[in-house]
């Protein structure tokens, strides 16, 4: 259920096709999230961004902000996907 | 200050700082109620050529209560956005600014208006691309202030006037003398490291600020939509108060020069009763007090029946507040002034109750009318109904209203045998605003120092 609302919310927020790619090759989209790639950002941050932080992680929380709404789920996988692509504090990630 | 830099984050965040709120009924317009929030504490003058401006990230609201349950049933919003003409020169204006479209003015502000009716869950944009006038740099690049001033005077389709834009600092205190070790002038001779007496300083007489200020027909406010003519009715009482937000985060992207911002608004200031964060909420408590709304503030109820000023005051003046120091009973007076409003029955003629409910707000009784002839800056105390802490009005001395008051002046009203000390009318900061300081129409706080010309250079 939370899943589930997560994905309405990124959805609504512009991001949908991402998620249905995914959805469509499982396989491929494993491999990618299991070893992440670290790249220059493409462009400026959009007017209005996307925000995500691990409240806590002990939790499994993370809090996703998109306009003016906020919403804080709880997501085991999401949260250990964030921390492994986490640099080391004060390091530059390339 | 009134709440000038009060509390430790907002000190760091000059643009969102509340500095003073004002309520008044409209002296020139007595069907109407004149709002004004103050920002950006300490403008000096020649500050450019970067000047002072309101933030455009900052989301700045009015709130009014008008059935005293500490939430606000309306809300005003104000969102800026600031353009510039030309990005390949460092002034602020190339020429002389003489109207608000000046070629010549390369950075200018204009704001939307949004009114929250939080009842009805239900909002619209009042006026939009509203010109903001430019601070005023000097005589030959603002050289008619006055007249760009008032070409920002807006009136909306919906009733309301609105401006927003730099005006003088109406806030009048001898800052210097207070924060060091409450040495008040002048009675420096009774403190407790004395020194000869000396007349008050009044810190801010060369200082602008950036205003805040929208003129609301009366009935627009009251829950019934009437306008209240018996001031005994709980309905002619509005609760008050402004406030600042900011999105929750911000994310800067220096390589691309950009930023971006996500997430709600998250309340960083606020300001009901001038000097109650300053005075009376402690440090460590201050920044939490300005991130809530005044419905929460039963929280913070204790720092009022016990405040630390009425307790230094006696250790800091051995031997002049000696009932003062005496009183230990709970200030249900200063809880009456700051958190409910007086009720009927405690002042013949008067009432700005608005219910148990705690919540720090400036309450104004809008049935009664403005006092023309001769109003007292002393407000209740002086006998004057009109003023603070009936509402406040720019002249108002608040600084000397809640020092006499903290001293023990008010504490008679909820107990009639207790006898304040000689002292607590002696209490003065001695200061008398100058007469350009206000004006007798909206916005009502005068033309600001212009920067050429302030501070003054040396004589002879």
């Amino acid at each position: 259920m939370e899943n589930l609302s997560r994905r309405k919310l990124l959805a609504s927020a512009g991001v949908a096709t991402g998620a249905a790619a995914i959805a469509a090759a499982p396989s491929v989209a494993q491999a990618a999230l299991d070893h992440p790639e670290a790249t220059d950002p493409s462009g400026p941050p959009p007017e209005e961004t996307i925000v995500a932080y691990v409240r806590d992680i002990k939790r499994n929380e993370v809090t996703v902000m998109s306009g003016t709404g906020e919403v804080t789920y709880r997501d085991p996988v999401l949260v250990k996907r964030l921390v492994k692509a986490a640099p080391a504090s004060g390091q530059a990630r390339k | 200050m009134s709440s000038h830099r009060e509390a430790p984050e907002i000190s760091q965040d000059p643009v969102a700082d509340n500095t003073d709120c004002y309520a008044f009924v409209s002296p020139d317009k007595p069907d109407t109620v004149t709002i004004i929030t103050n920002y950006v504490p300490l403008e000096d003058p020649p500050g450019g050529p970067n000047f002072f401006e309101f933030g455009d990230d900052v989301r700045y609201s009015i709130y009014v209560d008008n059935d005293g349950d500490g939430k606000p049933e309306i809300e005003y919003q104000f969102r800026f956005k600031t353009k510039l003409r030309n990005p390949d020169t460092f002034l602020y204006n190339t020429g002389q600014i003489t109207a608000l479209n000046s070629q010549t003015w390369n950075r200018r502000q204009f704001y939307e208006v949004t009114k929250v009716n939080h009842k009805r869950g239900k909002s619209k944009v009042l006026g939009s691309d509203l010109a903001s006038p430019p601070c005023n740099i000097g005589p030959r690049s603002t050289p008619n202030y006055p007249k760009l001033a008032n070409a920002a005077v807006h009136r909306l389709d919906s009733g309301e006037r609105v401006f927003a834009g730099q005006r003088n600092e109406g806030f009048f205190v001898d800052l210097g003398s207070i924060f060091d070790l409450g040495d008040l002038r002048p009675l420096q001779n009774l403190h407790l490291i004395a020194t000869s007496p000396a007349m008050g300083v009044d810190a801010t007489a060369t200082l602008n600020v950036h205003t805040i200020a929208i003129q609301i027909p009366i009935k627009k406010l009251i829950r019934d939509r009437s306008v209240p003519s018996d001031p005994m009715s709980a309905k002619a009482v509005l609760g008050i108060w402004g406030a600042a937000s900011r999105r929750k985060t911000r994310v800067l992207d220096k390589a691309n020069d950009e930023h971006a911002e996500s997430g709600p608004w998250v309340q960083v200031s606020r300001l009901g009763n001038p000097l109650f964060n300053e005075v009376v909420v402690p440090m460590g408590s201050k920044d939490k007090w300005n991130a809530v709304h005044p419905a929460g503030d039963k929280a913070f109820a204790k720092y009022v029946e016990q405040p630390e000023l009425a307790k230094l005051l006696p250790v800091l003046y051995p031997g002049v507040f000696p009932r003062l120091a005496k009183l230990k009973a709970k200030r249900a007076d200063l809880v009456a002034i700051l958190l409910t409003g007086i009720p009927k029955g405690i002042i013949p003629g008067f009432q700005n109750y608005t219910g148990s409910v705690l919540a720090d707000m400036m309450r104004l009784n809008v049935a009664i009318p403005p006092t023309k002839s001769k109003p007292s800056p002393l407000g209740l105390l002086g006998g004057d109904a009109a003023g603070f802490p009936n509402g406040r009005r720019v002249f108002d001395d608040v600084v000397n209203i809640e020092l006499q008051a903290i001293a023990g002046l008010t504490y008679p009203l909820v107990n009639p045998d207790y006898k304040p000390d000689d002292a607590c009318s002696a209490i003065t900061q001695g200061l008398t605003p100058g007469k350009n300081r206000y004006q007798s129409t909206f916005p009502y706080l005068g033309t600001p120092h212009n920067g050429f010309d302030t501070p003054a250079g040396p004589k002879g």
